[in-house]
């Protein structure tokens, strides 16, 4: 599954409306962490001219008649059920920057939109992010990176288990806006992206004191620094350039300082290599080398050669001592004699 | 009085140079190895280390440059032939002739600046230590390129278990360096050679000469 941009993303609960658009298009290859383009600013200007250079399903076809009303920030509704604000705005620069730009409206939104104001169900229609991706995996220009293995994870992940009705790709992905990260993106930027799929839901976690994260000290410094899913999901069959959707809950989760802080920990090898890879492409051979801020405190630590070493050191310097106050006795020493003998 | 020009500048510049980076290397590892931010912040200490670390290879290219066509090479080969007794004279000093005022063994000249141990530990340190250091360093920074596991354990690890040992090692030769070069003539006449240039022998002869005169006017 190497070479796939991963995960899509989204930040808020857009996905509940609108139109939903699931039909995979372009593939950036080689792009590890997928986020949306709202969350990279100063990736626009590339991806605008980019962009520009493909069809843009948006202003093509019968896709502007849709966006005369959607393209709106304020086109939403409430919901008489939830009393939920539902937002049905797409933003059209996001789009265009998106994976799926080339995609129309009417590519994944096939029916009842002819009355208005539309079925609230219409959105809601199935729209199958991974059948979608299999369906199109002919298709020789766009590539879709195939979803099935995202699908079978999904299935064990805590999120399903839980059951809840409503979780859906969209609940994190919103394919409005979904873009892999490049890869020179900071390792930072790439974190916070990652991490705010998971705290724009789990909120409370955003606190000093997380709940559930009270054994982990300095919580804000780890969600910025390592992504929720470096612990949260198992560690056998890893692959950097499509993490896991096998979330796993508390109980399962990496919970153990050392995986990440000491030697050999299998986590911190995946960690090092991940954020190192993310740099790998910033700004050349020396800026990476100067740059590289992969190292992680404790991964070189060995209680046994530290213990060795200071040892022999120690030693070192006390037999220095002993001999330079030998020293210090025998130039004495000769002093009074050489007196004497003058 | 004897006086030898030892050290031309470009060689003085090289060590001072590159003792600075080394104990840039050093304090920044230590630093980073034991979390000690109240020593230096840790993201000071990183990219300080990261840079000193890739001076320090410049620096090693300078010296491997240095003794090719500077010269400078010829004191870091070893006589094997002589070695065995001269490594016996010059330890046998240190652990005895040292304290009962023995002459030293070695003498330095322009031709030989450097008595056997220390050829021996130089050699050790400059020809192998230092560029195992180096490569250990370099691979760190650019271990995504490495495989991920090497001989059944992660790459990674052994990286930094070698790097780790390797700096135990050179702080251990900085120790015992700074310590021996205190074993000349006066233990500030080599490092004034090294500030210098000029290795000055006899000078305490000639003080105790002074001293025994200043006995004898009273």
């Amino acid at each position: 599954m190497s070479g796939i941009p991963n995960h899509l993303h989204h930040q808020a609960v857009t996905w509940t409306l609108g139109l939903l658009l699931a039909l995979p298009v372009s593939v950036v290859p080689g792009a590890v962490y997928a986020i949306d383009g709202a969350a990279t600013p100063g990736a626009s200007v590339a991806a605008a001219q980019d962009a520009a250079a493909h069809a843009s399903g948006i202003t093509s076809g019968d896709s502007p008649a849709c966006m005369r009303c959607h393209w709106m920030e304020t086109m939403a509704y409430r919901d008489r059920d939830t009393q939920e604000i539902v937002n049905l705005s797409i933003d059209r620069d996001a789009y265009e920057r998106s994976v799926h730009r080339e995609l129309g409206c009417r590519d994944c939104h096939g029916r009842g939109y002819k009355h208005y104001p539309h079925r609230t169900n219409s959105a809601d229609e199935a729209l199958q992010c991974v059948q979608c991706h299999e369906q199109h995996q002919g298709d020789e220009r766009h590539h879709p990176p195939k979803l099935d293995a995202f699908a079978i994870q999904y299935q064990n992940s805590v999120h399903a288990e839980q059951d809840l009705e409503s979780f859906s790709c969209f609940s994190c992905h919103n394919p409005h806006e979904f873009r892999p990260l490049p890869n020179d993106t900071p390792v930072p930027q790439v974190v916070a992206a990652n991490n705010n799929l998971c705290l724009d839901c789990h909120t409370e976690l955003r606190s000093p004191v997380p709940r559930g994260h009270e054994w982990l000290p300095r919580p804000q410094q780890h969600w910025a620094s390592v992504r929720c899913i470096d612990c949260h999901t198992p560690v056998a069959g890893r692959d950097l350039y499509a993490p896991s959707h096998e979330l796993l809950g508390a109980g399962d989760s990496n919970q153990n300082c050392v995986e990440c802080h000491s030697q050999g920990g299998q986590l911190l090898a995946q960690l090092y290599v991940h954020r190192a890879a993310q740099e790998r492409e910033q700004e050349g051979f020396f800026a990476h080398a100067l740059y590289n801020d992969a190292y992680v405190i404790g991964m070189s630590r060995s209680p046994l050669i530290d213990l060795i070493g200071l040892a022999v050191v120690g030693l070192m310097v006390l037999g220095i001592a002993a001999h330079g106050y030998g020293r210090y006795l025998a130039h004495k020493k000769t002093r009074p004699s050489e007196q004497e003998a003058a | 009085m004897s006086a030898l020009y030892l050290y031309p500048v470009w060689l003085r510049l090289w060590h001072w140079l590159n003792a600075l980076l080394f104990l840039v290397s050093l304090v920044t590892g230590i630093s980073m190895h034991f979390a000690l931010g109240w020593l230096i912040p840790f993201d000071v200490a990183v990219p300080v280390h990261n840079t000193s670390g890739i001076l320090l290879t410049v620096s090693w290219a300078a010296f491997l440059l240095g003794n090719l066509v500077g010269g400078n090479g010829k004191h870091y080969l070893i006589d094997l032939r002589r070695l065995p007794m001269d490594l016996f004279r010059q330890v046998r000093y240190y652990v005895y002739g040292i304290f009962v005022n023995e002459p030293h063994p070695f003498h330095v000249s322009a031709e030989h600046k450097l008595n056997a141990l220390q050829t021996l530990s130089y050699v050790g340190v400059m020809y192998l230590l230092m560029p195992l250091l180096i490569v250990s360093g370099w691979a760190f920074l650019f271990s995504a390129q490495l495989p991920e596991t090497l001989f059944g354990v992660g790459t990674i690890w052994l990286v930094a278990m070698a790097h780790l040992l390797l700096a135990w090692m050179m702080l251990l030769f900085l120790v015992v360096h700074v310590y021996i070069i205190t074993t000349g003539e006066t233990p500030t006449t080599n490092l004034k050679a090294m500030v210098t240039g000029w290795h000055r022998e006899g000078a305490r002869a000639e003080a105790r000469g002074a001293r025994g005169g200043a006995a004898d006017s009273r």
